[in-house]
Formats: structure tokens, sequence, C-alpha cells
């Protein structure tokens, strides 16, 4: 019996090791970045190469394909949402659809490549850029200082701000509304979820990690507002009835935009060369009108679309 | 590994541990008690409800808890019965748990040979005094390492408690992973803590198995 316990407490002990012995790895800017999770992608990590210097991410350990790799191999892995509809969601046939998608399908046919799509939750995307498991996030990804520690940002190619959504019994004009049993509804990992806390901390939040978690929350009156990107919940209120987007923004007005892995110069540098020719086609204003048209109408084309990388301020 | 990190991270983890553990205990002593009482209807074959337990252990066994507790969180609110997720945490674990406690319950009654209580019986116990005295503690003996195994189980199920908001363990790494993008300090946190809770519980375990193995006359 004594036996068993000095078993159970050396693989405790290994496991905590062999944690750390990682942690230890990545501030060396080790090759090995698959430490966290399976590698999905074996593959991938075994062409990726080494950041070594130049990342001053506080992780340090990140893995990708260069441009030259992505083409050779023939497909490139591509994060999206599933179920954030109409940006990136999977439709009643089982395909990929929205802007986000527009816009990779775009960069599929231009690299002339397969595209993988991978579906990420908003958790997640920076954790599959450092893991290697896809080449590009394109996930209606805010761009934010923090982040930008992690990931590359390529141009961005959408405006956006928060905005809070409730439903028409009580809509909620200003987060002073909000009682103490009064909780928000945000999906972690979003930026929505990081500005209360760093603004409003008396803000209790409820959190759930997916928009169709999330949604099915708000319905079910579990929270009493839902906060999110503005785009998100002025879409949601738009296809509901019954709701209403009583705060349109919520802090600063950001932007959208491509990211890949810190450090992948090849690729970051031919998407923003991507983004800058399509926006002499229009190609974003056409994107809006394929996919967010349906749901926005005309009256947010503007605010909405950032055309060749150019944010003009209203 | 930024040791500032965990240590910044540490009270978050430990109000993680705590609403786990009190979530988890509460749902396996919900599961305990369900399990005995439909491991009794089981043995004594009581029509209907015999029937009726035989439908839930099908149904309880054979559904992911994901699935439950999405039916319970999202689903029973849209025909008005509303839940809070601690609520649907401990309901949902109690739901799978009890199922399999049962069986783990009902494989040690049915281990007892019933020349035993056949013998009890004659000796002018009556049937309750039988299941008191002599066959439930000697079923009680022999289930207790399915019955710790299905501890450890549950307990762990309890990681996937983020799909309805419950800021356990799991969900606070996630978030954290998602706030700050720390992952390899929360990771190594997220094990640690759950090492922390499980260890004992399996140790415990060990302790049981050997205090309680008195079953079975003259083994």
């Amino acid at each position: 019996m004594k036996k068993r316990y000095t078993a159970v407490l050396a693989a405790a002990l290994a496991l905590a090791l062999t944690l750390s012995g990682c942690g230890g790895n990545a501030s060396g800017g080790s090759d090995n970045s698959n430490a966290s999770g399976g590698s999905a992608n074996a593959s991938g990590s075994s062409q990726a190469s080494s950041s070594g210097e130049g990342s001053g991410a506080a992780s340090g350990k990140t893995v990708y394909r260069t441009l030259d790799e992505i083409k050779e191999s023939g497909s490139i892995n591509i994060g999206v949402f599933s179920d954030k509809n109409p940006f990136g969601y999977v439709d009643e046939n089982g395909d990929y659809q929205g802007y986000d998608i527009y816009f990779a399908e775009q960069i599929g046919k231009d690299l002339g490549v397969k595209i993988n799509y991978v579906s990420t939750e908003a958790a997640n995307r920076v954790e599959y850029l450092e893991t290697g498991k896809v080449d590009i996030i394109l996930a209606n990804f805010t761009v934010t200082e923090k982040r930008a520690e992690q990931v590359d940002f390529a141009l961005p190619y959408m405006n956006v701000a928060l905005g809070v959504v409730s439903p028409d019994s009580r809509v909620i004009t200003d987060l002073s509304e909000l009682g103490d049993g009064d909780q928000v509804i945000v999906i972690s990992g979003t930026t929505a979820e990081t500005y209360l806390i760093e603004n409003n901390p008396e803000v209790k939040l409820q959190k759930y990690d997916s928009y169709a978690t999330a949604k099915n929350a708000l319905e079910n009156g579990n929270g009493v507002a839902w906060a999110n990107d503005n785009t998100e919940v002025i879409a949601f209120a738009l296809q509901n009835e019954g709701y209403t987007v009583g705060i349109p923004t919520l802090g600063s007005q950001d932007t959208i935009a491509p990211a890949v892995s810190k450090g992948n110069e090849s690729l970051l540098s031919w998407i923003n060369d991507e983004i800058v020719a399509l926006g002499e086609e229009n190609f974003f204003h056409a994107a809006y009108e394929a996919t967010l048209m349906d749901t926005y109408g005309p009256d947010f084309e503007e605010t909405l679309v950032v055309e060749g990388g150019k944010v003009t301020q209203e | 590994m930024d040791w500032t990190v965990i240590a910044e991270y540490m009270p978050l983890f430990r109000e993680a541990a705590f609403l786990t553990v009190r979530l988890g205990l509460t749902g396996i002593a919900i599961a305990i008690a369900v399990g005995i009482a439909c491991a009794v209807v089981l043995y004594y074959r009581i029509p209907v409800l015999k029937t009726l337990v035989s439908f839930y252990i099908e149904l309880s066994r054979n559904t992911p808890l994901l699935v439950q507790l999405f039916f319970i969180y999202y689903g029973l609110p849209k025909i008005g019965i509303s839940t809070n997720p601690v609520f649907c945490g401990i309901s949902g674990l109690a739901f799978l748990g009890g199922s399999y406690m049962c069986e783990a319950f009902r494989s040690g009654l049915e281990a007892i040979p019933p020349i035993q209580s056949e013998s009890a019986e004659s000796l002018g116990m009556s049937r309750l005094q039988v299941m008191r005295y002599v066959i439930f503690p000697q079923a009680l003996s022999i289930s207790v390492p399915a019955l710790m195994a299905n501890v450890i189980f549950l307990m762990k199920e309890t990681s996937i408690f983020s799909a309805v908001s419950i800021m356990d363990l799991m969900f606070t790494a996630k978030d954290l992973i998602g706030l700050y993008y720390r992952t390899t300090e929360s990771l190594f946190l997220l094990v640690v803590f759950y090492l922390i809770i499980l260890l004992p519980i399996s140790i415990l375990g060990s302790l049981l198995e050997r205090r309680l193995r008195y079953a079975g006359f003259g083994a």
C-alpha cells in the first residue's frame, strides 16, 4: 500500500516537473511548442521553424510556417469562427460562410492553395497561432495592445467597438443601471470581457465559452444583458425580436485585422500587400454587400468596412 | 514559468478550487443517495419502480454529462423551468453519478450469496434487519473500490461545468489564458490544483478499501 502512495506522488511530481520544464524551454525559445496540447497538426509543427530571436512575447515560443512552406504544402490553415453569424459561421450545408470567410476564400485563391478551416473559440485564438495549429486567424480578431504582444496583426479590414444588448422588457442604456444581482453575459477571451474587467470591475460577469451558449443564456434570461462587439450585438438585435442595443458603443473604436504567429514576417507582409491590393478593387465593400448587407442593411457599410487597410476616422 | 504570475493567479484558482470541491462533493453526495435508493429498488425487484430505475440508468449512463448540462441549463428554460448554473451543475452531476453509483452498489448487493439472507431470516430477522445488519454492510464493503472510482470520475467531470458558466478550475484557467495569454502558468496551476483535490480522495479511497475489507464469510 505504501508503495502505491509513493507511486502516486512520484507521478504527480513528474507531471509538475514536465510542465515547469516546458515553461523553462519556452523562455529559451525552444522549437518545440506543442507542449501544452496534443499536436493535432503534426505535419505543421515538423515543418515549422523556430522564431528564435526577435519575438519579445512573454511566452516567446511561437511555431509557424513561412509563406513558402505554406505554398509548398498546398494548403493553408485558417482559424475562423463557426458560430458567429454573419462573420464566420457554418451554414445549413456545412459550409463556412460570412465576412471573414469571404476574405479567407480570396486569400486561398490568391495564394493558390487549398483552405483548411479550423473552428476556433474566442479564448483560444492566440493559442492556436502560438502552437501553430493555424497559419492565420481570421476570426473577428480585434486589435489590442495586449494581443499584439503575442501575435502579429496585419492591416485592419473592419471597424468595431463594444456594445451591449438587452431585452426590451428592461433595456440597459448605461452600465450604472445594473443592480446588485444583475449579471452581464460576456464571452471568455473577448475584448468586452477585458474592457469590463479593467474599466468597470463592479459589473458582475457571467462568462461563456462560445457565442451559441452566450446567446442562449441571454434568451433564457440568465443575465440581464450581453456585452460584446457592437457588430455582433446589433446583428443579434436585428435578427431576434424583442431585443434592443441599449449601449451602441462602449469604450474606444477599435479595428479588426487578420493575425499571424509572432514573427511570421513573410506571411504578414503578403497579407498586408493583399489587403492593399484588394483595396484597389473595393474588395471589402463587395464582401460587405455579399455577406453583411442582409443583416445590417446599407447604413453600416461605411462605418464597418475598412478598405485597403486605411482607417478613415469619421 | 513566471512565479509572480503564479502568485497573482493563486487566489483565483483557490476560489475556483473551493467552488469545484463544493459543487463536486454536493453532487456526489446526492449521487450516492440516489444510487443507494436505485440499487435497493433493483435488488428487491420492486415492480414499476424497477422499470423506471432501469430507464433512468440507461438514459443517464448513455448520454454525456455535457449533453445533460446543456439540457438542464439551456433546454429546460425553453419550457419555462429556469435554472441557475450552480443548481444545474449539481443536479447534472447527481443525475449522471446516480446511475454509476447505483450499479456500484448493485454489484455489491448481488455479490452476497442468497444463503446469507435466507439464514438471517430463519433466525427471525425482519427483512429490514437483514438488509441493515447482514447485506448492506457487506455490499458496501465490496462496492467501495467501484464507489471510490466513481467519486474520482465524478470529481473530474466537473471540468466541463464551464459550459454553463460556472467558474470552476478549468474555466478559470481557460479564461485567464484568453485574457492574459499566460498559458504555461495557468495550465501548471490547473494541474496542481486538480491534484490537490484528487490525490487526497484517491489516498482516502485506498485507506477506506483497506479498512472496510471485511465482507465475505470465511474469506
